[in-house]
């Protein structure tokens, strides 16, 4: 199967360099191919009765965090906001 | 024998009998990092500081003749994938190259509970994608047995620590093999428990539905207690199983009379190293010389397991990491001139090739127009693949395989090369599809002295049953000798 690996990047979000998207190309192509192999078989998708996900209870968490720690780790902040680039036109 | 020679078990024992301190233990264990570390590069992060201070605490509270738990005071390194409090958690990613966690995973907090005494942070594969810590943004691990050859992974660094008396017990994480097939290729003990049983909140996500954190040591005895620490309910982890975790510990026996075990015939064909198969054989014989029963069995679907694991794996990645965009936390690019272009060049910028693959072929499969054709179809042969299992164990109580088709393969062999890569993870996989719960034993060493993994898999939650049969081998076999003979 061919590939069109910028239409994927694309959807990724990601951008591959041109030079690289020959390789990638043929090593996408070979791992779709390694994973073609898998029959068409009967059966419906359900979810496992063994192990039924409980869903969480719905109330707000506080003051686990403190502003600053959670701001620590961001590539740029002011004021104690998230700093990006103009969302809206 | 110096200290960072021995298991948890005896460490713990020497401790409460006061010959020798947690003080002294983690000096060995630290010095032994500075003479080997620049050969094997296990670690990405060292936490010298906190490490040697818990060490103190616990010499302290033993000398005021508190009760600690067994493992307090014994070292731990942690793969770089499971957050840590205050302590760089980068996923060997560029793209979390300085992100210092706010919490702690549930693991880690047990651990302290526990007293253990963290060393520091392991390297692995970026994102915990690949099978020989190659593709890791921050350095190179090399294998301790021979140091031109990789560890495995992705969790080779905490694989390399042990057989380098680097760490006495450390954790990885396994979403294809990634604890066994690494545990395997350094020549030590690796368990993936049955999913569900240890919580994952505070591990960097890969494939959630397939994703366990486990144990790796030099001993099945340091395996169950270090498990019986980290299994247990956790109500932060939505897939977590709530009930009973009985103290494997205190209930392992040496017993093969009876033990019913089953050799998977797919994993014993062609593309096996004769010497791994002659190995595992062996081990068959020894079990069946004991009064094991030894029966041949088929998994007929066990050959689409890899194309399983691959389409369901890269699925849940792809959707895991589209968080990592530059906004609130990671690495962002320099340059950009619109939101998108920002995404676009951070993720292009912060991620390695496998990484992206990954994240490619997931988008792929999900995509319109091929979401029946491969994601539908993979969830499916899972279902089909985990009923196999589930009628194979009416009648045995575990399975025995090789854990790799071959021993440490060189530095570079396979690095371009993704689908010969993948097929490390050929006898691993399978495991994870199923959410059962498997163990990686040293079993023999091949003519270049590299060390050969055998593989037992058992039912879901049957730990008890599968590590007394891996505690029963290892006392047959008179005990694994993991460390490196060569550093």
């Amino acid at each position: 199967m061919s590939i069109d690996i910028k239409k994927i990047a694309k959807l990724s979000m990601l951008k591959i360099e041109d030079e690289k998207i020959e390789k990638f190309e043929k090593d996408m192509e070979a791992i779709i191919d390694m994973v073609d192999s898998l029959p068409s078989i009967d059966g419906e998708l359900n979810l496992d009765p063994d192990n039924v996900m409980a869903l969480r209870k719905d109330f707000a968490v506080q003051n686990k965090y403190t502003r600053n720690e959670l701001l620590q780790n961001a590539p740029e902040v002011q004021a104690g906001c998230l700093v990006v680039p103009k969302t809206v036109e | 024998m110096k200290l960072y020679e021995k298991t948890a078990s005896e460490l713990s024992e020497m401790l409460r009998r006061k010959k020798c301190s947690a003080l002294e233990i983690y000096e060995d264990v630290s010095n032994r990092i500075k003479s080997v570390e620049d050969k094997v590069g296990a670690y990405i992060t060292l936490s010298d500081e906190t490490a040697r201070k818990k060490a103190i605490e616990v010499d302290e509270a033993l000398a005021k003749g508190e009760e600690l738990h067994p493992l307090a005071g014994i070292p731990i390194g942690i793969k770089d994938n499971i957050s840590t409090k205050g302590i760089r958690t980068s996923c060997a990613s560029k793209m979390l190259e300085n992100y210092i966690p706010p919490f702690n995973a549930t693991v880690v907090e047990k651990i302290n509970n526990a007293d253990m005494v963290v060393t520091g942070k392991l390297n692995m594969d970026e994102f915990a994608m690949g099978s020989s810590t190659e593709t890791s943004y921050m350095k190179k691990t090399r294998n301790p047995h021979d140091l031109d050859r990789v560890p495995g992974g992705s969790s080779g660094g905490s694989a390399a620590a042990v057989a380098a008396g680097e760490a006495i017990l450390t954790l990885g994480s396994d979403t294809g093999g990634s604890i066994r097939q690494p545990a395997a290729l350094c020549g030590v003990v690796g368990f993936k428990p049955t999913y569900g049983s240890v919580s994952r909140y505070g591990l960097i996500a890969f494939a959630s539905s397939l994703d366990q954190i486990g144990p790796i040591g030099k001993s099945v005895k340091d395996i169950a207690m270090l498990q019986d620490i980290i299994s247990g309910y956790d109500k932060m982890d939505a897939t977590s199983k709530n009930m009973e975790y009985p103290k494997l510990t205190d209930n392992l026996t040496v017993n093969a009379k009876g033990l019913k075990i089953g050799i998977l015939k797919e994993y014993f064909g062609e593309g096996v190293d004769d010497s791994v198969k002659e190995s595992v054989y062996k081990v068959v014989k020894l079990f069946e010389e004991n009064g094991a029963e030894i029966k041949e069995i088929s998994i007929p679907s066990a050959n689409f397991a890899m194309s399983t694991y691959y389409i369901i794996s890269s699925a849940e990645a792809s959707s895991n990491l589209a968080r990592f965009d530059g906004v609130k936390y990671g690495y962002r690019a320099k340059e950009y001139d619109s939101l998108i272009d920002m995404y676009e060049n951070t993720r292009s910028e912060g991620f390695g090739d496998e990484v992206k693959r990954r994240i490619m072929l997931g988008t792929f499969v999900l995509s319109s127009g091929f979401y029946d054709a491969y994601y539908k179809k993979a969830k499916i042969m899972q279902k089909r693949i985990s009923s196999e299992f589930d009628n194979v164990f009416k009648d045995i109580d575990i399975i025995i395989s090789p854990t790799v088709v071959s021993t440490a393969f060189k530095i570079g062999e396979n690095i371009d090369n993704p689908v010969k890569m993948y097929y490390n993870d050929a006898f691993t996989v399978t495991a994870n599809i199923g959410g059962l719960p498997a163990i990686s034993l040293p079993c023999a060493k091949d003519e270049k002295n590299l060390p050969i993994g055998l593989q037992l898999i058992g039912k879901k939650f049957s730990e008890q049953t599968l590590l007394n049969a891996a505690y029963t081998y290892e006392n047959l076999c008179g005990g694994f000798n993991v460390h490196s003979q060569i550093l």
